[in-house]
């Protein structure tokens, strides 16, 4: 809003200006993009607070702006490398988390029974008091993994201060994430391909863009920073994007091509592809010169041609024809897509989980992975490349750490996943029910739903409530969520607005950026940081960690971090919000760097002659050298850490490092790993069981997200929830018509685990025989924006009698089976066979 | 709902572009009485290039932090065109603001004057001190872009954020955008940016049977409406907003 005032005062600057020339007036001053906010109210300056954002795992660099000690504002960081100073809505609206009146704001008990909604306020020395002694006993009893630590997202330093400092110390192995409900089967699949996990497409650089089942302008691990730079791809360098996806999500809408596939066959159109260029010799160049790089038979010393016949001989049966009938993609398009991609150079290869999270998922992302090996597109400018991030140098905490014990409950049930990496978080809660592999006596849970964010959401509830179970129950949320509801014991966090953090997301430049989090404002109420509750859980149990705070280890890294020391360390950080190395170029092709002789020396390192791998023996769980060249670098607990280059026609190279399994420095398209699992070892296509089970009129639920909401956690910021709060059911009207249901319908969606109301929107931008319904919605917790229903505790907003809308959708995990991908654990959030019925 | 703006208009632009700069120098004023609106040696003006336009949504929350605009109405939105049929589907994204007009309604109708075009910037602005909240400007505005108030009983909207462009710093909805698809600026001046966008490019504005001459231009805008489903086509607007019918 405009005052009368400032109108005087822009007239005057104007008198002033004609009376000096006039001249100045003729043009409107340069402006610049960011890096300073004014309020429009008073128009002082509004102090800017470099921080990072949370809102999804991309965690932007911001700035917060704050006013008369009130965060009101959240702009992007010009000085990004990543981000270049864009925002997203969600990032945006983070000031919404700090202010939300629904927030708790103080330790709280449950005076009722679990589950029944009776809170008492205590304090935090009570509340710290409780915990510890619970903590302590298990310790102290000797089972310190009865304690289940479960976190859903906790990166870069809260990790390495909570997981391997803190639970390190205290000694429980019991530790769950959330990665197989995110895309976990992705990282396994590129594991066993190219040994690290994350693949960054060079959007910068490229020509062509093939795209599956990703919707990276609209959601994606690393959105902003890969978003404004695909615009400027598809408009500025004019690159052809072909997305192929069941729905058209924004990101196919802007694409040059939206080529609508059944669910669960990415793999399959892939593997059609993979045969028309390698048949087509189309391969020849990039592709056949990256072939030395890659293992394709069991022989790792075969030769190029060897390596080409035997792909021809793997992909004979995958025909375009082939994929046609199960895909619903015409053979022709799929050879003119082949064609264009093997033929424009350098594209690049891109999926996420409209690929990856199926029942054939696994294999899906290693056929992509072989696309863009046999097009010559892997770590090259412009096509899909490793991962760059900042490597912080972290304090390790106390030296005398009593070795993890651990209760085997994350890797799901015995025979359900063979190489599960990245765990089976979906499969915890079953785990404990069952029982047979133990129990843990206390579960607590950072930065995580389980309740919510799993499939199979009424059986979550009844096991988390029964005390039969699991006896204590500790949520640490800022929020009053579906899960917190369940605890018995709630620590109110900080929100990542009012805390400390080094952070470390993957950089689209290929150059690394160091970056910081640190509190825009003090701490509402008496919220703490769960980073400094560890360092004062530890003290109370008698092992400090040498830390009072998160912000001192945080400090501690910024001094020892080479680069960052020398750029003025933690005060530059907290001045300058991000930090690059100068002189760094973008980092690619790192698999041609050869080793040096000195390497290959060092005291331990020893010559695997069935992999070709050069492996110091000493960085594994190898006792001696004669037990490590006995069991083989294969068969050898955690080889993978001792890796040093491969062996690849007499010269070794660094090749493609193992990260989590031992597989060797090529890039596996023959992954003997899977096929001692009693997998094929070639990327192979399997048809998904229900959906060859279909009766007529039964659809294939697909879930999405939307760009304005993360998964389960922003639906309690009022400018998110304001844009979307109804998550209707996509149907194509030729469905829609057979099932005799007409646009606005509410509909029953059934499935064998559940049933749910919602409306039918009937669109043509969606394939025949799906129906699409978005996360996000459906929350019966979580605040008066989120649900409607008001927690235990609350304050008041002015907003919230302007609050208009009263429904507040369907949350789809109530019909999802908790379901993993057979190879790595996957979370199968695409198959679900459901029957649709008007309501 | 929507033409391509003529390219006698652009025309016109670009010579007053070139007029108003030459007229800087030579300290002469210009005539006639249109020519006297047209004198304004800033015009700011704002260029969506909705080729770049990912509909993420992140301007309309940034206007609504930028301003800690109440639930229920915007100062800016972005609204969604899909249409066709299976599978020959698009959907493009239309951002909403305040056009900002050269013959703007919402000041000819306001009783008090609380309502005016700024002569040094071009910019339609509100001045809630004088503003009675009568809402007869809501009425006017054939873009449906101003609202009362809840808190305040005025009639608000979009300013082009004059408090941030006075310090020299580009509205907040430019800032953010993800796809760079807005460009702001001054476009009386043929060197700038957005005066040489619209120079090379096809621009179009909203309604301009309106004879509002708008200073908010698009390039490659979908303007279907819902009308058009009077013809059997396929076309769903969606406004993300309160009010779900578009004007």
């Amino acid at each position: 809003m405009t005052t009368r005032r400032d109108f005087l005062k822009l007239g005057g600057v104007t008198a002033t200006a004609t009376m000096t020339g006039g001249v100045a007036l003729s043009q409107a001053r340069e402006l610049k993009s960011g890096g300073a906010d004014y309020s429009p109210e008073s128009g002082t300056q509004r102090k800017p607070v470099p921080t990072a954002c949370w809102q999804c795992v991309s965690r932007c660099s911001v700035i917060g702006y704050v006013e008369n000690d009130r965060l009101v504002k959240i702009g992007g960081q010009p000085e990004s490398i990543r981000s270049k100073g864009k925002l997203c809505a969600k990032a945006q609206a983070g000031v919404n988390h700090v202010y939300d009146p629904d927030r708790i704001l103080y330790p709280m008990k449950r005076v009722g029974k679990r589950g029944e909604g009776k809170w008492k306020r205590i304090s935090w020395d009570e509340a710290l008091t409780e915990v510890s002694s619970r903590l302590k006993k298990l310790r102290d009893d000797g089972h310190p993994e009865k304690f289940m630590f479960h976190y859903g997202r906790m990166k870069a330093s809260s990790s390495k201060l909570i997981k391997d400092v803190f639970l390190s110390t205290y000694g429980t192995g019991t530790i769950g994430n959330h990665t197989s409900i995110c895309e976990g089967g992705k990282w396994t699949a590129q594991e066993l391909t190219w040994g690290s996990h994350y693949d960054n497409w060079d959007f910068d650089n490229t020509r062509y863009i093939i795209n599956f089942g990703s919707n990276c302008l609209e959601t994606h691990t690393n959105h902003v920073s890969v978003a404004h730079r695909l615009v400027d791809a598809l408009v500025a360098n004019r690159v052809k994007m072909v997305t192929f996806d069941v729905r058209l999500s924004n990101t196919a809408a802007k694409s040059s091509e939206w080529v609508p596939i059944k669910a669960g066959t990415d793999g399959a159109v892939a593997l059609a592809m993979c045969h028309v260029i390698i048949n087509e010799e189309l391969y020849k160049g990039d592709g056949e010169a990256f072939l030395e790089y890659c293992k394709v038979t069991a022989d790792r010393n075969a030769s190029t041609a060897e390596k080409v016949a035997a792909l021809k001989l793997h992909l004979a049966g995958y025909t375009p024809q082939w994929a046609e009938s199960l895909s619903g993609v015409s053979a022709s398009n799929i050879e003119k897509i082949a064609r264009e991609l093997a033929t424009t150079k350098p594209a690049c290869v891109v999926s996420y989980r409209g690929t990856v999270a199926h029942y054939n998922g696994n294999d899906a992302e290693r056929a992509m992975q072989m696309l863009a090996a046999i097009t010559g597109n892997i770590d090259n400018p412009g096509g899909r490349c490793r991962a760059v991030g900042a490597s912080w140098n972290y304090p390790k905490g106390p030296k005398n750490k009593p070795g993890s014990k651990k209760l085997k409950i994350v890797d799901g049930f015995k025979g359900q996943a063979a190489i599960p990496t990245h765990h089976v978080s979906h499969q915890v809660l079953k785990m404990i029910k069952d029982g047979s592999a133990g129990r843990p006596d206390v579960y607590m849970w950072y930065c995580y739903q389980p309740v919510y964010s799993n499939g199979d959401v009424q059986e979550n509830i009844d096991i988390l409530k029964d005390e039969n179970l699991i006896p204590y129950t500790v949520a640490v949320s800022p929020f009053y969520d579906e899960s917190s509801a369940l605890a018995d014991i709630i620590l109110p966090d900080a929100t990542y607005l009012e805390r400390w953090d080094c952070e470390d997301m993957v950089s689209p430049a290929q150059i690394a950026e160091y970056y910081l989090r640190q509190p825009t404002v003090k701490p509402l109420g008496e919220v703490r940081d769960f980073g400094d509750v560890c360092c004062d859980l530890a003290e109370r149990m008698g092992f400090p960690l040498g830390y009072k705070t998160k912000e001192e280890y945080v400090r501690e890294t910024c001094e020892n971090t080479p680069g960052v020391r020398e750029a003025g360390g933690f005060e530059y950080m907290r001045q300058h919000g991000v930090w690059h190395d100068p002189s760094a170029k973008p980092s690619f092709y790192s698999h041609k760097k050869e080793i040096k002789q000195a390497a290959l020396e060092k005291d331990g390192v020893i010559f695997d002659q069935a992999t070709g791998v050069y492996w110091n023996w000493k960085k594994t769980g190898a006792s001696s050298a004669a037990e490590a060249m006995d069991k083989g670098f294969v068969k050898t607990s955690k080889a993978f850490k001792g890796y040093v280059g491969q062996l690849i026609n007499g010269k070794v190279y660094r090749g493609f490092p193992p990260d989590a399994v031992n597989k060797s420095g090529y890039f596996e398209l023959y992954s003997e790993l899977m096929e001692a699992k009693g997998f094929p070892p070639l990327p192979t296509y399997t048809p998904i069981p229900e959906h060859q089970e279909m009766q007529a009129g039964d659809l294939v639920l697909t879930t999405y997200k939307v760009n304005v909401h993360t998964h389960s956690r922003t639906q309690n910021c009022k400018w998110l929830t304001e844009i979307y709060h109804q998550n209707p059911g996509w149907i194509n009207p030729q469905t829609a018509a057979n099932l005799g249901i007409s646009d606005g319908d509410l509909i029953k969606v059934k499935s064998k685990v559940g049933e749910l109301e919602t409306k039918a929107l009937v669109t043509p931008a969606i394939v025949p025989g799906q129906i699409a319904i978005s996360f996000h919605c459906g929350h019966w917790e979580y605040g008066r924006y989120a649900s409607g229903n008001r927690p235990p505790e609350n304050t008041d907003d002015t907003d919230l009698e302007a609050k208009w809308w009263t429904e507040n959708g369907a949350h789809p995990n109530w019909i999802i089976p908790n379901d993993p991908d057979p190879i790595n654990g996957q979370q199968r959030w695409m198959d679900t066979v459901v029957q649709v019925t008007r309501a | 709902m929507k033409t391509n703006v003529s390219s006698t208009r652009r025309d016109f632009l670009h010579k007053l572009g070139v007029s108003a700069a030459a007229t800087a120098v030579a300290g002469t004023q210009p005539l006639t009485a249109h020519a006297a609106v047209r004198k304004r040696n800033i015009q700011y003006a704002m260029l969506i290039d909705t080729r770049r336009c990912t509909g993420c949504h992140a301007c309309s929350v940034a206007c609504k932090a930028e301003y800690d605009v109440p639930l229920g109405v915007n100062r800016s939105w972005v609204e969604y065109v899909e249409k066709g049929d299976y599978p020959n589907v698009t959907r493009n994204f239309l951002p909403r603001l305040c056009n900002h007009c050269d013959h703007p309604d919402c000041v000819s109708v306001c009783p008090t004057g609380a309502t005016y075009k700024r002569e040094e910037d071009g910019v339609v602005v509100i001045d809630e001190d004088v503003c009675i909240g009568c809402g007869y400007c809501i009425q006017a505005c054939p873009y449906d872009m101003r609202f009362l108030n809840p808190v305040t009983g005025t009639a608000e909207k979009c300013d082009f954020c004059e408090h941030l462009v006075s310090k020299g710093i580009q509205p907040a909805c430019v800032e953010t955008c993800i796809g760079s698809a807005r460009i702001f600026g001054d476009i009386n001046d043929p060197t700038s940016e957005i005066a040489q966008m619209i120079a090379t490019n096809p621009v179009s504005v909203l309604r301009p049977d309106k004879g509002t001459e708008p200073n908010v231009y698009y390039i490659a805008a979908d303007h279907s409406g819902e009308h058009e489903r009077q013809r059997n086509r396929y076309v769903r607007v969606t406004t993300h907003r309160k009010q779900k019918i578009r004007r």
